[in-house]
């Protein structure tokens, strides 16, 4: 019975909005109308708009790679450092590792706002990797030290015996056992940086660069006059599309990497 | 065994390892010879674990000097030690089958295909592992596993065997089966081997000669039979020997009776010459099959450990032993007594 109303109280909105973006404009606003009962009207609005919508969609998805590359090539190496040094030195780096996480980002913004334009780095899709993987990096260094913890160290120095350099016990020892933690943390930088939004929108002006949220927000503000509830709502759907298949390719992973770890020796 | 050529073998000289104020391990001094078993024994905190990990380079000397084949390797990187080491948990990298468990560490070392092949082969036939070689550690038992562990060492071509209690994790039965032919395969290897084990039996039955550690320090090395019968102190003859020795009090010194050299008499039997004997009663009986162990009451002089058959409870019986047969320990060091000072 919980199942059931905690699977309602969260599918059902999105359903919701599918069911809203398939319904003409007329049905919507309340307005009678003697058209079809479904339509497709909206989508093509989206897909033939200038530029059409897979722009945001490329965007969002080539912003929300680069920085998952980055925060891991970053968080991986902090992650090692920490779990291996001594422990006293580790709890203090973890603990300001934490409040990093912690700090209310919105307030980083304005900031982040002076370095871009300092540095030229407005309207650079890749540019837009920097901040999103400062912000992730907190939480993707303490996913990934707890997963490295889990390793039993007896593995590592099996490695140590076997003649094995630093970076050789990485790639083929560590690293393949923490694939989950990797997925999981992976995917959770990926699902902010497709939403973020604040910092996409003072980053980039120009239209075709563009990522999703501040598109988005654009086709809910285009008219003054009526809102475009349809548009919106196929927005949503084609753009939350994406995030589902990822989570429906990888949910193995995500579930293990989340609720244990990596492995038990 | 003498030590004269040990030239090839293992040398730990003065080896000491401190963290902060504890000193884990105490100016150990030892030699093993190519070919030679090294159990090192004691009771869990003792150094033995230490001494290996010193030994392999996963820890740093805080002083003292390793010797390995007329080298000094105190201070190599473990990956230049050409030692191989067995550890407790086995440590197989569990998302790798067995046979990659096997060619990875050669791979990475730069040994060509042919040889990589070659030398798998013959490990793996060597213990066994053919029809396992694409299965995940997980889907071993624990002795397949061991054998995946060894199999690993082996292709190291180690000058130096290490092995940290490999045994702890299999049930008794198979330990019992598996003693025999480790032994063998650690003799074939023809390089020093050093043994950590905190199990009397074990150490007794694979090692050529035994170290007792207790608290970081080296208590006695020798034979399993200069061990059992010349222990240098108390620490060492009540940790040989199952039942453990009997300790009692006399006005001079501590003696130290063997279970199984203390025979059984009928209450208040006339005295023999150079014999001593103590009158009690049987308090408990432990029948085990091959043999039964009876605890004899001898009232102030505590209970000792008799094996022998007095039977049951209450019965009144004498406990008597050959004086030669008495260990003499100092009382306060625990110290063994020279044999040639009895006056009893």
């Amino acid at each position: 019975m919980a199942r059931i109303a905690l699977l309602i109280w969260s599918l059902g909105p999105m359903l919701w909005q599918l069911y809203t973006s398939l319904r003409p404009t007329e049905a919507l606003t309340g307005g009678l109308s003697a058209g079809p009962v479904w339509t497709l009207a909206h989508y093509q609005q989206l897909l033939q708009g200038d530029p059409p919508f897979f722009t945001y969609l490329l965007n969002s998805a080539l912003v929300g790679v680069s920085s998952t590359a980055l925060t891991l090539a970053l968080a991986v190496p902090c992650a090692y450092g920490l779990s291996r040094i001594g422990r006293a030195a580790s709890r203090s780096l973890s603990l300001a590792v934490a409040a990093a996480a912690a700090f209310p980002a919105v307030l980083l913004f304005l900031a982040l706002l002076e370095v871009a334009r300092d540095w030229h780095l407005a309207n650079n899709l890749l540019a837009l990797s920097l901040p999103y993987a400062g912000l992730c990096l907190p939480l993707a260094i303490l996913l990934l030290q707890a997963s490295f913890r889990d390793i039993p160290l007896e593995l590592e120095e099996a490695a140590v015996m076997e003649g094995m350099g630093l970076w050789q016990r990485l790639r083929w020892v560590l690293l393949p056992l923490m694939t989950p933690a990797m997925a999981s943390a992976a995917l959770l930088i990926f699902i902010f940086c497709w939403n973020e939004y604040p910092i996409a929108l003072t980053w980039l002006s120009r239209s075709d660069l563009l990522t999703l949220a501040p598109a988005m927000a654009r086709i809910a503000g285009s008219s003054v006059f009526t809102i475009p509830y349809g548009a919106f709502a196929a927005a949503t759907v084609l753009g939350s599309a994406p995030l589902i298949l990822l989570m429906l390719l990888f949910q193995r992973q995500i579930i293990s990497g989340l609720t244990q770890g990596a492995i038990k020796g | 065994m003498t030590m004269r050529h040990a030239s090839n073998g293992l040398r730990l000289h003065q080896l000491s390892r401190r963290v902060q104020q504890q000193t884990l391990l105490d100016e150990l001094t030892l030699e093993v010879a190519p070919g030679e078993i090294l159990a090192l024994l004691g009771p869990s905190g003792c150094g033995k674990s230490t001494t290996l990990r010193l030994i392999a380079g996963l820890d740093q000397a805080s002083s003292g000097e390793i010797e390995l084949g007329g080298a000094v390797i105190t201070q190599l990187p473990p990956a230049q030690r050409q030692v191989a080491m067995v550890f407790q948990s086995y440590a197989l990298f569990p998302h790798l089958s067995v046979e990659r468990n096997l060619s990875l560490g050669m791979e990475l070392r730069g040994v060509s295909k042919s040889e990589i092949t070659r030398d798998l082969e013959q490990v793996l036939a060597l213990l066994q592992l053919e029809g396992l070689r694409q299965r995940r550690p997980a889907e071993l038992s624990g002795g397949q596993r061991q054998r995946v562990a060894l199999a690993r060492a082996l292709l190291r071509k180690p000058d130096l065997f290490l092995l940290d209690e490999p045994m702890s994790n299999l049930d008794a039965q198979l330990r019992e089966d598996l003693r025999g032919e480790l032994r063998t395969l650690l003799r074939s290897t023809g390089v020093p081997v050093v043994y950590v084990t905190h199990d009397q039996h074990e150490a007794m039955g694979l090692a050529d000669r035994i170290a007792v550690l207790r608290e970081g320090r080296l208590q006695q090395i020798g034979t399993a039979e200069e061990l059992y019968n010349t222990p240098s102190n108390r620490f060492v003859a009540s940790f040989l020997g199952n039942p453990s020795i009997n300790l009692i009090d006399t006005p001079e010194c501590q003696l130290g009776l063997r279970p199984e050299r203390l025979q059984l008499a009928p209450a208040a039997s006339a005295a023999v010459v150079d014999w001593s004997a103590l009158e009690g009663r049987v308090c408990h009986r432990e029948w085990l099959g091959d043999r039964v162990i009876t605890h004899v009451d001898c009232g102030l002089h505590g209970t000792l450990k008799v094996v022998g058959d007095a039977g049951l409870a209450n019965n009144p019986v004498q406990v008597r032993w050959h004086q030669q047969d008495a260990l003499r320990f100092e009382r306060e060091s625990g110290a063994l007594l020279p044999l040639t000072t009895r006056s009893q």
